[in-house]
């Protein structure tokens, strides 16, 4: 039994959360793209983008600098390299994880009417929250110098798009009619 | 069906972090095309920087540059004379990285400063700094001139995040000039 049921809910109440759903969809397939472009996929393309660079190490510098030329070929010149710095990752962090909270917070209460047993929901309203706080965790271990976390990056925008899509079928099928309600997904 | 449509239209979703993105203003191609226009073949000129020039780069300037390479990009006319030498360079800011181009004529001065890469967020910014004719002021500059001196004419005639990308400009430019005179020799192989 949830705290309340969607499928009874007032028809403003469905509207509300299916529009919700739907246009938070539209606003990932965007933020995939935009991830795809600026980050990458791999966990080699994310930790090229957060890890620091190597810096100066001036005990294996030599007393002289060293040339070397070779020709160039205009076609191959490459672009600068795009990366996270710790303060854009402070100003991205202060943003987004708000932003997760609060897209958390409004599933939860979609979750909330979905007539689940206790312990999915708890799972799913869980991982609403806890896969926005994993990403950027894995953003700020890497920028600690620790590459290997950008699988946890790269799964935990999976959990997330993964919870939104429990919610949005779940959804979808309690506002269907003739279908029978508390079923997990 | 509505259901399965709905999912696996949404089943392209991936990861969520979202990096202030860059936006390339000028391809770095394309800077070393139009200002090396007499070139008739182009060298990249990589140089590891030394114990003597990072302590020298220190002494000049207040930074210490933050990849041990830098790359120069040089073009050659028709009797193999060098005709300019180009260096981007960069810094960075809690909005994103900026890049400016800096192209050094045969007599060591800049002959061109472009800003070639911004962010989404600061990209409007940049364009009104550089709509200022802030750029201009740097052709003719070499090391030991004082590319801050270039913000003068600007206090009051720019907003307040304008100005800033214009300091960062400044600054930039105040780098490449630091590095392009302690790395950039002109026998080197």
């Amino acid at each position: 039994m949830g705290l309340y049921s969607l499928r009874h809910a007032h028809r403003s109440v469905k509207l509300g959360a299916l529009l919700y759903l739907l246009v938070l969809g539209y606003a990932y397939v965007f933020a995939f793209l935009m991830v795809k472009t600026w980050s990458g996929l791999t966990p080699a393309r994310v930790e090229a983008t957060y890890l620091p660079t190597p810096g100066m190490e001036e005990m294996q510098m030599q007393m002289q600098s060293h040339a070397t030329t070779q020709p160039l070929d205009l076609g191959q010149v490459p672009e600068m390299e795009h990366t996270v710095d710790t303060d854009q990752l402070i100003q991205d962090s202060h943003i987004h994880i708000m932003i997760y909270a609060i897209v958390a917070a409004l599933l939860t209460l979609i979750i909330l009417g979905l007539d689940w047993p206790a312990w999915w929901r708890d799972t799913v309203i869980v991982g609403a929250f806890g896969f926005g706080a994993l990403d950027f965790a894995g953003q700020w271990l890497m920028k600690f110098g620790l590459g290997g976390f950008a699988w946890l990056t790269i799964l935990s925008g999976w959990g997330m798009s993964l919870v939104y899509l429990i919610v949005l079928y779940s959804t979808i099928r309690a506002l269907l009619p003739g279908r029978s309600a508390g079923s997990t997904p | 069906m509505t259901v399965i449509k709905l999912a696996l239209a949404a089943a392209v979703l991936g990861t969520a972090a979202h990096p202030t993105p860059k936006v390339v203003l000028v391809k770095h191609a394309d800077f070393i095309r139009q200002t090396l226009a007499t070139a008739r073949q182009y060298f990249v000129r990589t140089v590891s920087i030394g114990k003597q020039d990072l302590a020298a780069i220190r002494q000049t300037s207040d930074f210490t540059p933050a990849d041990p390479d830098v790359q120069f990009f040089l073009g050659q006319g028709e009797g193999g004379a060098t005709v300019g030498v180009v260096l981007f360079e960069q810094v960075d800011t809690p909005h994103g990285p900026i890049e400016v181009g800096l192209t050094f004529g045969p007599n060591g001065a800049v002959a061109h400063a472009m800003v070639t890469t911004a962010t989404v967020e600061t990209k409007p910014w940049v364009r009104e700094a550089v709509a200022s004719g802030l750029m201009d002021k740097f052709v003719g500059m070499r090391q030991g001139d004082d590319p801050r001196k270039t913000l003068q004419g600007l206090d009051g005639k720019l907003g307040g995040m304008p100005e800033y990308m214009a300091e960062l400009i400044a600054t930039a430019v105040g780098r490449g000039l630091v590095l392009y005179a302690t790395l950039y020799k002109e026998s080197a192989s």
